[in-house]
């Protein structure tokens, strides 16, 4: 879909839409959104809809810093003790390497 | 070129950036298949470049990862195989070279036999860094000083030996029964070792080091250097319950296992048939337990001679059965004599521990109530004189109501006249590492464990690689066909023969038999060497052909069967000791009879026999061919003979992966072993041809990038101007 080409209520209703399903645990919908309408919302003229638009972008961002954040605070304490934890982190686990504690 | 296959008029597209990066990749990695691989008929296409870089080594064995309740033991290289310049090794002082002063590390270090020794091991073990690995040259002749990497005392903790059963004995405190053992198998090493037991790889290495890594007078050698690449990747860590742990999760998207519980099979037979279906408690029956065991160990995987450990003791006690066969067969004792081969014993005691705990839980044919005495035959094969030892256990003989003097006594009566005395040894020795131990632990039975040494075991190279034919003095004259040293009696055979004439007369005065008879239990010398050439020399010989099943023949090697007790399998693949004693005993204490071929393998006599499964089993072996005939004549044999499980409790039964009590030894999986040798060039050529490499591909893509993008004034002629498109 070409943004271009979308009348400006219809740029928001999918912004709208892609901010709100981002809070069923999906990030990746905020990373999209970001990234798609970030023109959109800083870069293009303002028209009536982009205060808005605006508004959804920089709390999907924000929404984005704090998954990113979560993530990689479990992803780093994890790998450290994942040794350590011995038989519950096994059971986290997805894939076990092979021949490492 | 593949990259100007595409369109090019496809002006801008990043896409195509990608696609050519792709194709060169995978034009790349198809050429490295192709060397890799050499698929048939491709030769020609593909002029194997991993042959022109790589010698192979094909005949090394490597030592793998064990591991039991609290530790990991044994070697493992990296995922991708460790790489190090190799450097042979010419004594301990040279050692400085590896771990100091060599300028080119890592080492991959090559020790001849004589220095495999632990002070040099624990050096390399601790030379961070600078080690890649080590291969030992296995000399044909066994080092004179002795060597055995076992423990100085074998099984400490699963013996009857505990703090709590008497703590003067614990801990060999009393006999320090292999003071020859450095441990080194039981040491974890985080580089490769292999074994190398082929002169032609020996000498392709030595050529390689000679030719290349000794510098002009002393000066330090110059690249290209001769490496060698050891690949042991293991893949089970830590524990036995950590890696049964995770042999268990199965919901990761690759479900791999990673270790498998060591074990086999048990192999027992009785003088009169027991049913085996009925388990538990046999009402009236007295058991006389004849035992030895099936197995040794070694440093490496896979190479467990354990002539003296193992095969010395199970060929005397079947040929004690084949001479015991006649006269219970006529004057059957009251007592029934009851013979067990224990497999996994080098590993605390598998075998034996398995059957003590399915006869506490009446899940074997007899329990410990029925068991009357045991008569252990430890190792056997290397007396000096005449004079064995009889071992028994002090603690049981305080015990009044335990009669083990008597059981002594009928040894040492049964040895007079004979060419054997048997002795005992100090009275407040504990008994030597033996599967007996198992029975003292569950419960005071009166039992022996017959040796041939005092007190440490005479054997010098306790299971090690050494502990092979020449170990026992088994030499023919030269000159003899295959057929002819089959035949012919060593002095070892006829000393084990006249042993297993002694345990005979005591196992059947033990059973209660008649003194008369006595004089009519004789072992013979033949069988015994027969089987000693079988077990030690070749199992491929025609005397093993006749006695085992059509389907067990490819199983026969122009080589000794190997003892190493192996991870549990199906009954059909039982390790090839296992199978060869089953077959061995069937047929020496069993009889022939005339029934057909599907019978015998459907386990009944007749179409309508439905109870002689549980009494006997049958086995259909080959038989020899007749003298005008290539056709071999087969037969059935009907035997009391069986398997019976040897995995160690702790794991199909108790689930108890850190169990004190029983053995816990699991043995890790592994994707492949490999060896090659070949020239490495400097540090600096690599990364320069690395460079170089890198520096064409960014250039070609720069160069397409330009083509692609000037593509409509460089291609202009003979087509459409490109704006037309729109």
């Amino acid at each position: 879909m070409n943004l271009e080409r979308l009348p400006n209520e219809e740029k928001l209703s999918l912004c709208r839409k892609y901010y709100l399903g981002g809070f069923a645990f999906l990030p990746f919908l905020w990373l999209v959104n970001v990234v798609w309408f970030f023109r959109e919302a800083f870069v293009k003229p303002a028209y009536t809809e982009q205060l808005q638009i605006k508004t959804y972008v920089k709390r999907s961002a924000l929404g984005l810093l704090l998954w990113v954040a979560v993530l990689t605070t479990w992803i780093t304490i994890f790998q450290h003790f994942r040794a350590e934890w011995g038989e519950v982190a096994d059971y986290l686990s997805f894939t076990i390497p092979l021949g490492i504690p | 070129m593949i990259i100007f296959h595409f369109r090019f008029s496809e002006q801008g597209n990043p896409a195509l950036f990608f696609i050519s990066c792709f194709f060169i990749s995978l034009s790349c990695w198809l050429y490295h298949r192709c060397a890799c691989y050499q698929p048939e008929g491709l030769t020609l296409f593909c002029n194997s470049v991993e042959q022109k870089i790589y010698v192979e080594l094909n005949n090394m064995v490597p030592c793998v990862r064990l591991l039991n309740a609290t530790h990991q033991i044994g070697c493992q290289s990296s995922i991708s195989g460790d790489v190090g310049v190799i450097h042979v090794l010419e004594s301990e002082a040279n050692l400085e070279w590896v771990l100091s002063t060599g300028p080119n590390p890592p080492y991959m270090v090559i020790l001849e036999s004589a220095l495999f020794t632990r002070s040099i091991m624990m050096k390399l073990k601790n030379g961070t860094g600078r080690v890649a690995g080590a291969a030992v040259v296995v000399s044909k002749t066994n080092p004179a000083e002795g060597f055995s990497p076992h423990t100085k005392c074998p099984n400490e903790n699963t013996g009857v030996y505990s703090e709590s059963y008497d703590p003067t004995m614990a801990h060999c405190n009393v006999t320090v029964w292999n003071p020859l053992g450095n441990g080194l198998s039981y040491e974890e090493f985080d580089f490769p070792i292999f074994s190398l037991n082929d002169d032609n790889d020996t000498e392709a290495i030595r050529q390689c080091y000679l030719g290349y890594n000794l510098g002009v007078n002393g000066s330090t050698p110059e690249y290209p250097l001769c490496a060698m690449q050891l690949f042991s990747h293991m893949h089970a860590v830590t524990d036995t319950a950590t890696c049964m742990r995770r042999n268990d999760i199965n919901f990761s998207i690759n479900p791999e296992m990673v270790c498998d519980p060591l074990g086999d099979y048990n192999v027992w037979g009785s003088t009169k048939p027991l049913n085996n279906t009925a388990k538990g408690h046999k009402e009236g029956e007295s058991m006389v337990i004849a035992a030895t065991r099936l197995d040794s160990r070694s440093f490496f995987w896979d190479v467990a001679p354990g002539a003296e450990s193992a095969v010395s003791g199970f060929v005397t006690l079947l040929a004690a059965a084949h001479a015991l066969h006649n006269v219970t067969q006529e004057a059957h004792p009251p007592r029934t004599i009851l013979y067990t081969f224990f497999q996994g014993e080098a590993f605390d005691y598998i075998g034996s521990s398995r059957m003590v705990y399915e006869m506490d839980h009446k899940q074997f044919a007899i329990d410990l109530d029925n068991v009357h005495s045991v008569v252990e035959i430890g190792q056997v094969g290397l007396r000096s004189s005449s004079e064995l030892w009889v071992h028994s256990d002090p603690v049981s003989r305080r015990n009044n109501s335990i009669n083990v003097s008597s059981l002594i006594d009928t040894l040492k009566s049964a040895a007079m006249n004979l060419n054997v005395t048997m002795s005992v040894p100090s009275f407040s020795q504990p008994l030597p590492p033996s599967s007996f131990q198992r029975f003292l632990r569950a419960r005071p039975i009166p039992g022996v464990v017959i040796a041939d040494h005092q007190s440490a075991f005479s054997n010098r190279y306790y299971e090690s690689i050494y502990d092979k034919a020449a170990n026992l003095n088994l030499t023919y004259p030269a000159n003899l066909t295959e057929d002819e040293q089959l035949e012919f009696v060593t002095e070892t055979a006829n000393a084990l023969a006249d042993l297993a004439t002694v345990v005979a007369r005591a196992l059947y005065k033990q059973a209660g038999g008649a003194d008369a008879q006595l004089i009519n239990i004789k072992a013979e010398p033949k069988i015994v060497t027969q089987m000693l050439y079988g077990f030690l020399v070749r199992s491929n010989n025609t005397w093993f052909q006749a006695l085992v099943p059509p389907e067990f023949k490819n199983f026969l090697k122009p080589t000794p069967p190997d003892y190493y007790v192996g991870v549990s399998q199906t009954p059909s693949h039982a390790r090839t000791p296992t199978r060869l004693v089953q077959y061995l005993l069937a047929n020496l204490t069993g009889t022939t009879i005339n029934i057909t071929k599907e019978n015998c393998h459907s386990q009944k006599e007749n179409e309508q026999d439905t109870e002689s499964k549980h009494l006997y089993s049958y086995v259909w072996v080959q038989g020899v061919a007749s003298p005008n005939s290539t056709e071999r004549q087969g037969f059935c044999v009907r035997s009391s003979v069986r398997l019976s499980k040897a995995v160690s409790p702790a794991f199909d039964l108790l689930q108890e992966y850190s169990s004190k009590d029983y053995s816990t030894w699991t043995e890790s999986r592994w994707k492949f072993i490999k060896a090659r040798i070949f020239l490495v060039a400097s540090h600096d050529l690599e990364m320069l041809t690395l460079g170089v490499g890198v520096g064409i591909l960014l250039s070609s893509l720069l160069l397409t990038y330009i083509i692609s993008s000037k593509a409509d004034i460089l291609f202009s002629s003979g087509r459409e101007p490109a704006n037309a498109t729109y």
